[in-house]
């Protein structure tokens, strides 16, 4: 067979229902190291392992259709995450999960998943806001000094290029830690694809600008609590957003 | 399952490069729990406890399938629990030695230090260095003498533990030949020797390595000596007129063996294969499962160590590889299965496996990756099966430009089989081609070096004329020429054979060079520094321990990766221990005694001797399969050339 003969088969595969599992996730002990690409390469081996009846992308390099709300830096852990996994069949929510977690490394876990109808919106355009929680010794001050700047100006390097941006209007709102330790905060700020701050960026601004020991900065614990779509405070966790 | 946390601060972690390479937590490794409590009650444990060396980073050991099999073995076994440990890259280099804290096992965050045997395994010479790295890291005296009761026993295996005399002065034991049942038995020593610890006659190191040196393939070092004898080489001696070489390895003792003999699994059906290995969470060099097909080659290339350690020919039969071709992809995710060997094509039933595997993974999206395959009708057609997404290279290892020395070197491709694989390759659309050659080999001229631009352009002129022929549009050609130099092995009919020098071999290369003018055709060539060094290595003796000594403390590691490695520092420390590196490229003499003649691969040195000889002469010898030539591995009794033989 001809490789152009090949090519025009191969694209001419017919389009497939997506039965779409929409399922929150933890991370956390080594799998906080991971890149995202790494965490994604994870998830995909874990549901192979498992013999998920997984729906690939058509084209020259198939892949398992799989998209994450928001992409997880290196060294931030979460405590519910989401991502949409298509199948080619219609699947138990509660079965899903359990064959998941036996397959996946140590660290990630899901949490809970149910079935939705393939979404017109991405999960991924559907995320505004985060939440996120601080440890370290001296964080809830550096925090809400922070929050009283006019401006938070930190650099960014995107490109190669070195670039400026002002972070202080991504942060919405602090808090005191659910759990009332003292060395503990807990915010929302602004996430997704239009406007998103990366913690990193938050933490390098706590020891620039309010006084705190970049060496603790530096080895702040990082969490993520949650995603949420909407305009806050009028925000929903991504579970509960309804699908049409 | 319990948490062991990384001995390192976050902001640490965070600032090296692929921090996922320092914290575990991969899929399939193993933690025995219950020798964890064990420990964590009376800070004892019964268990034999091994740590696997790999030196070099993470991403290239977690691609070795010697650490997987052996791995799997170990921990197979009731009385060892075996981790593993990498060489910290430059960044976390740093860090370990500014913060104090020891090099650990990836499981259970272990100092190694704290091990009772660190095994390390030698893929290639230029990793030497690192085997230091991880033992000062990992707190341990570097050399064996040094070593006291307390401290883990160091072994090695590997392709390099043949010639382990330049590393004798670190290890404590080298292991010859496949590993499977050694190691275990290595261990069960070990395990005597740590029960006896609490016994009124506690055993002393060096009774535990003369113990061990009752084992088959089991080298210590400690218990020889060596003395070094003139060179017969005319022409070789220096302005004092001598050069010390035939480094001649003899035992100490009465019941030491005078001869190590390498070990071979038999029966690689039965033994234990790795079919739930350690899969990564990050990304490695090859993200795939292996598939181990055979071991052995028919083919006999002289130049190749690699044809020669490994006899007789062992296959394992088609069932037991389906079924363990079927685990693997259930076990690991992976979306890639590489069959690996060291002649894909010379499997006796390939395309039977090849297809079986194939409608195993049907709808899978899994894809077979098939490394070394001759290429004919079948292969061709079998690539067009695997490689359903795109078409990466066809790739030939020609290794010499003209057909006079392939005959040289017993590479027994005939051009026009090249010619008319390329042809049909051609005619289905590909138009990649990669072709790899060496440089340097014995008896190599201009002409030959020639004769590789030769071969490229008339490869390129066969590509445009079957345009012509079937008025296909052709998509432009791609010929990529790479060469290395040609690096003389011991257990090789090469292994006496000179290395050209740097000048000689930079001369050819720029012969090459200015005679491939095609756009079309693009030549990649190799650093030679590393070759260079890498002949002093292979080929060295007891002498250069104290050399590598000091290149260690001196700052060198890392030298398989060519921005780190610095030859003409190594030569000056070479040259300031009194030796240069051409008493190491020179042409060795056939009746010196070399450092490595008291081990024995199971292949006679009176064969290399000939088989050397045919080279000169020009005469090739025929496949273990066509013919058995004698080479001494049928005393196995299994394999090939035994069934070859059994029927003349």
């Amino acid at each position: 067979m001809l490789q152009s003969e090949r090519e025009k088969m191969m694209t001419m595969q017919p389009h497939q229902t997506a039965y779409v599992q929409r399922a929150s996730f933890v991370r956390e002990g080594a799998t906080t190291f991971l890149g995202h690409l790494d965490l994604m390469t994870c998830f995909e081996r874990a549901a192979r392992r498992a013999e998920l009846p997984i729906l690939y992308s058509q084209g020259y390099n198939p892949r398992p259709m799989m998209v994450f709300a928001l992409p997880l830096g290196v060294g931030i852990e979460t405590r519910c995450d989401y991502l949409d996994v298509s199948l080619n069949r219609p699947y138990d929510a509660d079965l899903f999960v359990k064959e998941l977690n036996t397959y996946l490394p140590d660290g990630l876990r899901i949490l809970k998943s149910k079935a939705i109808p393939e979404p017109k919106d991405s999960i991924m355009s559907i995320v505004t806001t985060a939440s996120y929680r601080f440890e370290a010794k001296g964080i809830r001050e550096a925090m809400e000094k922070a929050m009283q700047q006019e401006s938070l100006i930190v650099t960014k390097i995107a490109k190669g290029k070195e670039k400026q941006t002002d972070i202080r209007p991504l942060l919405i709102s602090l808090s005191q830690a659910s759990d009332g330790d003292p060395d503990s905060v807990e915010f929302y700020a602004f996430a997704g694809s239009e406007r998103n701050v990366r913690p990193d960026l938050i933490l390098g601004s706590l020891s620039r600008y309010c006084g705190m020991d970049p060496e603790k900065a530096e080895n702040a614990r990082v969490i993520r609590l949650g995603l949420f779509s909407g305009e806050y405070p009028r925000i929903v966790p991504i579970s509960d957003v309804e699908v049409r | 399952m319990k948490n062991y946390p990384v001995p390192l601060s976050k902001s640490d972690l965070m600032s090296v490069e692929s921090p996922a390479r320092y914290v575990g937590g991969e899929f399939n490794a193993v933690i025995k729990e219950d020798m964890m409590e064990q420990l964590e009650k009376t800070g004892e444990t019964s268990y034999v406890r091994f740590a696997f060396c790999f030196p070099d980073i993470y991403e290239i050991g977690m691609s070795n399938l010697a650490l997987q099999i052996l791995y799997h073995v170990l921990n197979e076994s009731d009385f060892v629990a075996c981790e593993r440990a990498f060489s910290p890259w430059f960044d976390m280099d740093k860090i370990l030695r500014e913060k104090d804290i020891p090099l650990y096992s990836q499981e259970t965050k272990t100092p190694l230090c704290d091990f009772d045997i660190l095994g390390f395994t030698l893929g290639y010479e230029m990793c030497y260095t690192n085997v230091l790295q991880m033992l000062d890291l990992g707190r341990i005296p570097l050399l064996a003498k040094d070593r006291g009761e307390d401290d883990p026993v160091i072994c090695c295996g590997g392709p390099c533990a043949y010639n382990v005399e330049p590393m004798a002065d670190f290890f404590d034991i080298a292991m010859m030949g496949e590993g499977e049942e050694m190691i275990l038995e290595l261990c069960e020593k070990i395990r005597e020797y740590k029960l006896s610890k609490n016994t009124d006659h506690p055993m002393t190191r060096s009774e535990l390595l003369r113990n061990c040196d009752a084992i088959e393939g089991i080298y210590v070092p400690s218990l020889y000596e060596v003395s070094y004898s003139k060179s017969s080489c005319p022409g070789d001696a220096g302005s004092d007129g001598v050069i010390p070489a035939g480094a001649h390895v003899k035992p100490l003792f009465d019941d030491v063996k005078k001869t190590i003999k390498k070990r071979i699994i038999k029966d690689l059906d039965s033994c234990t294969y790795p079919t739930s290995p350690v899969v990564s969470n990050m990304r490695v060099v090859h993200d795939r499962s292996y598939l181990e097909v055979f071991r052995g080659c028919i083919r006999g290339c002289r130049f190749c160590q690699a044809g020669f350690i490994y006899r007789p020919v062992r296959e394992k039969s088609v069932e037991v590889l389906c079924e363990q071709g079927r685990q693997l992809e259930k076990n690991t995710g992976y979306d890639e299965m590489g069959l690996l060997s060291l002649a894909t094509s010379d499997y006796t039933r390939f395309p039977e496996l090849a297809e079986n595997l194939l409608s195993t993974f049907e709808g899978h999206h899994t894809s077979l990756s098939l490394p070394s395959l001759r290429l004919d009708s079948f292969s061709l057609d079998l690539m067009e099966k695997v490689q359903s997404t795109r078409k990466s290279g066809l790739t030939f290892a020609p290794e010499a430009g003209t057909q006079r020395l392939r005959d040289v070197i017993n590479k027994n491709i005939k051009e026009e089989d090249i010619f008319s694989a390329l042809r049909l390759a051609f005619m289905g659309g590909w138009s990649t081609v990669k072709l790899y050659f060496m440089l340097g080999l014995p008896t190599e001229t201009d002409e030959d070096v020639l004769g590789i631009a030769d071969l490229a352009s008339r490869i390129e002129k066969l590509y445009y004329d079957i345009g012509r022929e079937t008025g296909q549009k052709m998509r432009r050609l791609e010929i990529t020429v790479s060469t290395s130099l040609f690096i003389p092995k011991p257990f090789t009919p090469f292994q006496w054979e000179p290395q050209n020098s740097k000048e000689e071999l930079m001369r050819k290369q720029r012969l090459l060079k200015d005679h491939i003018r095609s756009r079309n055709i693009r030549y990649a060539w190799h650093d030679f520094d590393s070759s260079v060094w890498e002949v002093v290595l292979a080929r060295g003796d007891r002498r250069l321990g104290p050399v590598l000594l000091e290149g260690y403390r001196a700052g060198h590691f890392f030298d398989a990766w060519d921005d780190h490695f610095r030859l003409s520092e190594w030569v000056e420390i070479l040259e300031k221990h009194g030796m240069k590196i051409e008493d190491f490229s020179r042409e060795y003499s056939e009746e010196e005694v070399l450092a490595w003649d008291h081990v024995s691969v199971g292949v006679s040195k009176k064969f290399l001797l000939s088989e050397r000889h045919k080279a000169h002469e020009e005469t090739t010898t025929p496949s273990c399969r066509e013919h058995c030539s004698g080479c001494g591995a049928a005393t196995w009794g299994v394999g090939e050339c035994f069934a070859k033989r059994g029927e003349a």
